[in-house]
């Protein structure tokens, strides 16, 4: 069910007009090279501003278990992304006219959505790290925000890692917060232009060939997930 | 778990303002976005440069009561029902072989249903849109579920997998040495056992396809339409708060879950995604 229309579109970024051609990548070099560029901007930094919220926070909440704090970082995991879009959309709109379709706009409503997920895995990682270093560093007088830069984040790298990846692919595949934040003018989200190729132009090579480039930029995530599946099977 | 121990600075009054202050602001961030759609859903008159709406009302709650709007929510919660009893169907036996048996291709079948979560989905249900329209399912209710499907099957399989996981398999060799049948041990031992499980796993499911957009947006076009998709055509002709109202109640289910798992599921909810 998933992995034949994925073959399929693979084998159509191919093929035009029944043969094998690049023509399709050309098409997509000429026209969506910036908005490529573009998405790997957006969502870098809507991962940078992911983990700027979350590491403090992480770093705060290891310190000091503090319930409500905690649930409220973890309500963004249940709210789902077309409602994100559109409530981050009419959150920022009145105040700040034309902001939420541009590319500031579209990494907060992400980085928000993505809070949830990151606060989860982090602080999971932050709680194995074990309290002795901490105490440690603490009689040494380092204070929560210390503590956190020189101890947490290296001694859970491996695990920031992960969640960088996997939060970073799930951006550039987002579809339905760049949607419904609204469409400016300039470069869009990769997964738009699929929509809008294949949609209005109906022109399924080019927007296979479009929907390639998303997967092979996405490559690390999956590699994640099977690098977790394999080290699973031994353990 | 690991242990978890707790410290941190003495008491005092600078701890308690500095808990409340980072309240404060987690509220802000968190429920700031959240409670300005109570606000827009509540706007009847709310003009470019004012801060605040001009005139507050129910109207556009009243809508709700509408035809366009209950035939969405109709259409939703009868595809999400399909999905989830087709899911739990195929997953059941599925999760239970994953979980207990070292046949060759484990592996291979557990990437299989990871796929859809590592990469992008939009240009695969294109894809699937166009095969859909060859044999006649696009934009019916059967290709919606079809397409939904996809997804909840990641969601099904990898909860059922760790639900079974969690059971001690001595359980079920004990009914096999006192002379019960695999089938009857299954049935009589595992599936009783697991049904808190499946309950957690049945929940995700639904809600999944509840709040599914970007394949129902693909798939469904132009007849089959559920909320999200309302919501995004009422976002698209401006009606900002028709859109606000359909985001509040798209959250409700969202909400019901949060709270039960946080009660009553919580241990196995994290321990999927732990796997993930």
């Amino acid at each position: 069910m998933f992995l034949w229309p994925l073959a399929a579109s693979v084998a159509a970024s191919f093929t035009r007009d029944g043969a094998l051609t690049l023509a399709n990548y050309e098409t997509v070099r000429r026209l969506y090279a910036v908005d490529v560029a573009y998405t790997v901007g957006v969502a870098a930094a809507g991962t940078a501003l992911t983990f700027a919220v979350a590491i403090p926070a992480c770093g705060w909440l290891r310190a000091r278990a503090f319930g409500p704090v905690e649930f409220l970082l973890k309500v963004p995991l249940f709210v789902p992304f077309v409602v994100v879009g559109h409530a981050l959309r009419v959150f920022m709109s009145p105040y700040v006219p034309g902001f939420s379709s541009s590319w500031g706009g579209i990494a907060v409503a992400l980085a928000w959505k993505h809070l949830g997920l990151a606060v989860l895995l982090l602080l999971g990682a932050f709680r194995s790290v074990d309290e002795s270093y901490l105490e440690a560093a603490r009689n040494f007088g380092a204070g929560t925000g210390r503590v956190t830069r020189d101890v947490l984040v290296p001694m859970a790298a491996s695990s920031l890692a992960v969640s960088g990846i996997l939060i970073f692919s799930s951006m550039l595949a987002s579809f339905s917060i760049p949607l419904m934040m609204g469409r400016g003018g300039g470069p869009q989200m990769l997964m738009i232009d699929v929509y809008y190729r294949f949609g209005q132009h109906g022109d399924f090579a080019t927007a296979s060939a479009l929907g390639v480039v998303a997967y092979l930029l996405a490559m690390g995530a999956a590699l994640v997930y099977v690098r977790r599946l394999t080290a699973g099977r031994h353990a | 778990m690991p242990d978890v121990r707790v410290s941190g600075p003495a008491p005092g009054l600078g701890r308690l303002v500095g808990r409340a202050a980072t309240l404060a602001i987690a509220a802000f961030v968190v429920a700031g976005p959240l409670a300005s759609l109570v606000v827009w859903s509540l706007a009847e008159r709310w003009t470019a440069g004012s801060p605040w709406p001009q005139r507050f009302g129910l109207r556009y709650w009243a809508r709700m009561a509408s035809g366009d709007f209950l035939e969405p929510l109709r259409t939703g919660l009868m595809v999400a029902t399909m999905v989830t009893v087709l899911a739990l169907i195929l997953a059941l036996p599925l999760g239970y072989a994953l979980a207990r048996l070292a046949f060759p291709g484990r592996t291979v079948v557990l990437l299989v249903f990871l796929l859809p979560q590592a990469f992008p989905q939009l240009p695969v249900f294109a894809s699937a849109t166009r095969e859909f329209y060859r044999w006649g399912l696009a934009g019916t209710v059967p290709g919606v579920v079809l397409v939904h499907l996809v997804g909840a099957l990641v969601f099904a399989v990898w909860t059922m997998t760790a639900v079974f996981r969690a059971i001690a398999p001595e359980l079920e060799e004990a009914a096999w040495n006192l002379g019960a049948s695999t089938t009857r041990a299954f049935l009589g031992i595992a599936l009783p056992l697991a049904v808190p499980g499946i309950v957690a796993s049945a929940l995700l499911v639904f809600l999944y396809s509840l709040d599914e957009f970007t394949g129902t947006l693909l798939v469904g076009a132009p007849f089959v339409t559920t909320l999200p998709v309302y919501m995004y055509t009422a976002s698209v002709g401006y009606e900002l708060q028709i859109a606000s109202v359909t985001a509040l109640v798209l959250m409700v289910p969202g909400a019901v879950l949060l709270l039960l798992l946080e009660r009553f599921l919580r241990a196995e909810y994290l321990a999927f995604f732990g796997q993930v």
